[in-house]
């Protein structure tokens, strides 16, 4: 009877023990990032990390997308103590660590031993004087997308991940006809003409434009044979591509390979319900089949933060093996390579089963989409300026691209 | 007599220290908000577009003096080239340009829009249901209003589908169009604000006398005279108002272009504001957007004394 | 002369003519008024379509299927509730504030003399024509030594004591006539007094004017709320109608739907008020 009384007591105390050990443990991780609520890849990443780091809490500082790059901005001229900051565009990270906000990383790095060949050479694009500023943790680069139902129909074979420009552009008009759209660009930049990048030597702070008029004439054709909507019309109403493309009436659609986990869930919701798949972009001659463009999406430890250890114990995990996992399993693509990660990626429910698509998933070439440059915020705003110009057709690409060497060799004078 | 001159003099001193300080009484409670929260900030800038700053600590803060000026109306090459060349290469001068003409097109439509709705909505039957419909617009949230607009001025909208039944030939998308997407911004001011300053002049006509109107009826003004020669001059102080209001906020036009056109097609409707808000925030250039902010200012500042000159001289009619 | 007393006499004499004076007026309203309604029918059209039926083409006013679960739909996704409650907090405060320090301090500016009159009240209108985007930085940055980031107190503050309120009440009392004031002022009253007795019941329309007007602006301000409120117990609605928009898909439908409902408590507003433009000083008796 005593014994049990005292065995009782000692378990309520050891109970009681862990109970508050646990309390004072639990630390909280900020994290100031975008759309948090609806991003699958945020919200499996908090789940598995909260689940092997038990007495961390991940808090997520919810941004609406289009407003992070002032909120960010503001918040961190503030002295905001949030430890941690997602990195949306490239020159975020070079912005960020010439105003002092960004944590150097090397020390870290050097101190915990960490691996960064998974991020095959990625990483340099958030470096400065060899010093590294962020963690890349998705990678995303553009592939093509294609209704493979459309295609069933028309008697047409599939897009291949060996086709150049020339060949999409015949398939396209092949394809279009009776409601159907051949093809559809949405009306970035990126969408249009920046697979002039893809070659690895050309970028889009090289001062000459003249590599993008092939791919303006090329969109002109499809728009006036009907093959696409119309750059005014989609500007105008406002369409959303991944509107556009559930729609169910386009044939094929260069886009990010984020859109990939939107269409999962698409399917499994019931907002569309064709089948679909990817291939790798096309090329233009002369370019390897599989080359692309891409963006780095990232995560840096504020300089401010009071729990720098622990915040890079985060990012350092969501860079890795096992952050990669969990960005994977939703469908976004993970900026760490490894053949488990593929498998992962290719494994995910909902993702197409065909031997292309799982091919498409491992690019020969990903150049960036803008590369780290001087004065390439200004460089941006003229050459998306003359782009919606000669996209309205309120100029000829030849006119527009005159535009954009002239104005941006002002820059330079 | 000197000393009563002497007591009168100190007398009025008090009365006159007296009124200052129940005056300053007045003006305390909104005046310590204002000065904290929005003078300070403002002279921050003010000086700010003095300083070359691109965030960060305030110690990266260096004094440029008028460089920021000069880069923004990029001096050197209006020297070589010439003001044609400021209003239709330099970022600055097309921003002013498109702003001021949206101004000079918003500002005058719009009042008369207004003051027409008023001058129609007063004391008529069912005023109360027309009053709350013209204000309606500009109650809604801006950004279902702007989505709302810009498909409804597409290609084959409703928009150009009664423009092509009145024999007109136009069939593009408005705010794909350099010409047209300023009109569609102007279009959707408008019709956003009208309601509201129809507001503001029904309000004002409430102080016209009736006695004025109905004595200038006795003497036998039609309906137009009595309008312009009695409400209209009644309606001075408002319309003053109205018109600082539309200029400033004119010149301050940002979310309908953001939303809308975003600046283009190519740099055709590229405003001070949404210039501004690029260099600030994607480009980190806090000196040069200050610098921006000032033109802006001058230019308002430079209207309003003039109107407040000329409200001054009537007033003292 | 002898024309327009001619006309009048026609206008007088010819109850036809009147009338269809009136009909011509009441078309032209009633054009007008479709002119302003035609978008808030999309608007309603659009709330009860699929998120891919809003820019499908050609455009259909009438939704195929009524989808008024979009409506449901709005409050499960964001938390819409706790917006409008904060929206409708800010809002309150910031009208309440703003009407009665603005009428306080107009009254100094448009009856009383005063050193400095002239230059204070040029330093108001200059903080109008400065955008806010410029000063936006140092303004957030004084903010959050003070503690006020993200809290609803910064969104009371940054709105209620705006120039505007304090100009717009200004214009109003210079239209009454200075003799009434001075009149007081014989009879005794102080300024204060004044102000409270004659200015504040002579000014009912001007109020009402600028309690709709700072109401609306309050609640359909999105840059303010959007640069100082930050977790979700503290936004409003229009930064939570950003939530529908996101960076991979957006759901029109629903913003329309949400901007609906958010319209609803200014339009109610509105028609309280606005009684007070009929009233005011028309029927006060007293004229200058």
């Amino acid at each position: 009877m005593k014994k049990t009384l005292a065995l009782t007591l000692a378990a309520m105390l050891l109970i009681s023990c862990v109970s508050f050990a646990s309390a004072e443990a639990t630390q909280t991780l900020t994290v100031v990032t975008w759309d948090a609520t609806t991003t699958p890849y945020l919200i499996a990443q908090k789940e598995a990390y909260e689940a092997s780091h038990p007495g961390v809490v991940i808090e997520y500082v919810d941004v609406a997308s289009q407003d992070y790059p002032i909120k960010s901005t503001t918040m961190l001229e503030g002295n905001d103590t949030s430890d941690i900051y997602m990195v949306k565009e490239l020159d975020d990270i070079i912005k960020w660590q010439s105003q002092g906000f960004a944590e150097p990383l090397n020390a870290y790095v050097e101190k915990t031993g960490y691996d960064l060949s998974g991020f095959v050479g990625t990483e340099v694009n958030y470096s400065v004087d060899g010093e590294l500023y962020a963690v890349p943790f998705r990678s995303d680069f553009w592939v093509l997308y294609y209704n493979k139902d459309l295609f069933d129909k028309a008697g047409q074979p599939y897009p291949t991940n060996d086709m150049t420009w020339d060949e999409y552009a015949d398939l396209a008009l092949k394809m279009t006809g009776d409601g159907v759209y051949g093809t559809h660009y949405h009306t970035w930049l990126s969408a249009v003409a920046n697979w002039t990048v893809a070659d690895g030597v050309n970028t889009l702070a090289d001062k000459n434009y003249d590599d993008l008029l092939y791919f303006y004439q090329l969109y002109q054709k499809l728009e006036d044979a009907g093959a696409c909507m119309a750059y005014a019309e989609l500007k105008a109403s406002g369409l959303h591509y991944s509107a556009a493309f559930a729609n169910g009436n386009i044939a094929m659609m260069p886009m990010g390979y984020w859109y990939v986990s939107t269409l999962i869930n698409y399917n499994k919701e019931g907002t569309c319900n064709f089948n679909w798949g990817i291939a790798a972009v096309p090329h233009a001659e002369g370019v390897k089949a599989g080359s692309s463009f891409g963006n780095l999406t990232g995560a840096m430890i504020n300089a401010k933060s009071a729990n720098k250890d622990l915040a890079w114990d985060y990012i350092s995990w969501l860079g890795g093996e096992e952050g990669a996992a969990a960005t994977a399993s939703v469908g976004a693509r993970p900026a760490y390579v490894s053949e488990t990660v593929a498998a992962a990626m290719a494994a995910v429910d909902g993702f197409p089963t065909d031997d292309t698509s799982k091919g498409a998933l491992i690019p020969s070439f990903v150049g960036m989409e803008w590369p780290v440059a001087e004065k390439v915020a200004d460089i941006k705003t003229i050459v998306n300026e003359e782009h919606s110009n000669i996209m309205a057709r309120e100029i000829t690409p030849e006119e527009g691209i005159e535009e954009m060497n002239e104005r941006v060799a002002e820059l330079f004078q | 007599m000197k000393t009563d001159e002497k007591r009168a003099r100190v007398k009025m001193g008090k009365l006159a220290r007296k009124n200052t300080l129940i005056a300053y009484s007045f003006l305390a409670p909104n005046f310590l908000g204002f000065a904290i929260f929005t003078l300070v900030p403002v002279i921050c800038a003010i000086a700010l577009s003095f300083f070359e700053w691109n965030g960060g600590d305030i110690s990266r803060l260096r004094f440029v003096g008028l460089e920021n000026y000069a880069t923004i109306f990029n001096v050197k090459k209006i020297a070589e080239k010439g003001l044609g060349y400021f209003f239709s290469r330099v970022d600055l001068g097309i921003a002013l340009k498109n702003t001021v003409t949206y101004t000079l097109i918003t500002v005058p439509l719009t009042i008369v829009c207004a003051l027409a709705l008023a001058m129609l909505l007063n004391k008529i039957r069912g005023a109360v249901v027309f009053r709350a419909v013209f204000f309606f617009p500009y109650v809604a949230s801006m950004v279902a209003i702007c989505v709302c607009w810009s498909f409804m001025l597409m290609k084959d909208g409703p928009v150009n589908q009664i423009i092509m039944a009145l024999g007109g030939t136009f069939n593009k998308s408005w705010t794909a169009d350099s010409t047209m997407a300023i009109w569609s911004i102007i279009l959707v001011s408008v019709w956003r604000n009208m309601g509201y300053y129809m507001v503001i002049y029904l309000a004002a006509l409430q102080g016209v006398p009736r006695e004025l109107t109905e004595a200038a009826t006795v003497d036998g003004a039609n309906k137009w005279q009595q309008f312009t020669h009695v409400t209209l001059p009644q309606l001075r102080p408002t319309t003053f108002f109205v018109s600082i209001m539309m200029i400033i906020s004119c010149f301050k036009i940002y979310d309908v272009v953001a939303i809308m056109t975003d600046g283009g097609p190519g740099r055709s409707t590229k405003m001070l504001v949404t210039y501004i808000y690029d260099e600030a925030f994607t480009k980190i250039r806090y000196g040069q957007a200050s610098a921006i902010s000032m033109v802006l200012l001058v230019i308002v500042l430079a209207i309003t004394i003039i109107q407040f000159s000329s409200e001054k001289k009537f007033s003292n009619d | 002369m002898e024309q327009t007393i001619h006309q009048k006499a026609i206008r007088k004499d010819n109850p036809v003519l009147s009338t269809i004076f009136r009909v011509i007026i009441y078309i032209m309203l009633l054009a007008l008024a479709v002119f302003t309604l035609i978008p808030f029918v999309w608007m309603i059209s659009s709330s009860l379509k699929l998120d891919r039926e809003v820019f499908a083409y050609p455009m259909k006013w009438i939704p195929e299927t009524f989808h008024w679960e979009n409506y449901r739909l709005i409050w499960q996704k964001v938390p819409l509730l706790t917006y409008f409650k904060n929206t409708a907090i800010i809002a309150v405060v910031v009208t309440f504030l703003q009407t009665l320090t603005s009428s306080f301090a107009a009254y100094a500016f448009a009856k009383l003399e005063f050193k400095g009159r002239d230059t204070l009240f040029l330093c108001y209108i200059a903080t109008i024509a400065v955008p806010w985007q410029a000063y936006m930085l140092p303004q957030f940055i004084m903010m959050r030594s003070m503690g006020l980031y993200d809290t609803l107190w910064a969104m009371v503050v940054l709105q209620a004591f705006s120039a505007f309120g304090v100009f717009l009440m200004r214009q109003f009392y210079r239209g009454i006539p200075t003799e009434l004031c001075e009149a007081a002022r014989i009879d005794g009253l102080s300024e204060y007094g004044i102000w409270a007795r004659i200015m504040l019941p002579l000014s009912t329309a001007a109020i009402a004017t600028l309690v709709i007007f700072t109401f609306v602006s309050t609640w359909n301000d999105y840059m303010g709320p959007m640069i100082y409120l930050t977790r979700d117990v503290n936004k409003t609605i229009q930064v939570g109608l950003r939530r529908f928009i996101q960076e991979n898909s957006s759901d029109y439908h629903l913003i329309m739907a949400a901007s609906l409902c958010s319209l609803l408590p200014v339009s109610v507003m509105f028609l309280a008020l606005q009684r007070y433009f009929i009233e005011g000083i028309a029927t006060s008796g007293l004229k200058g």
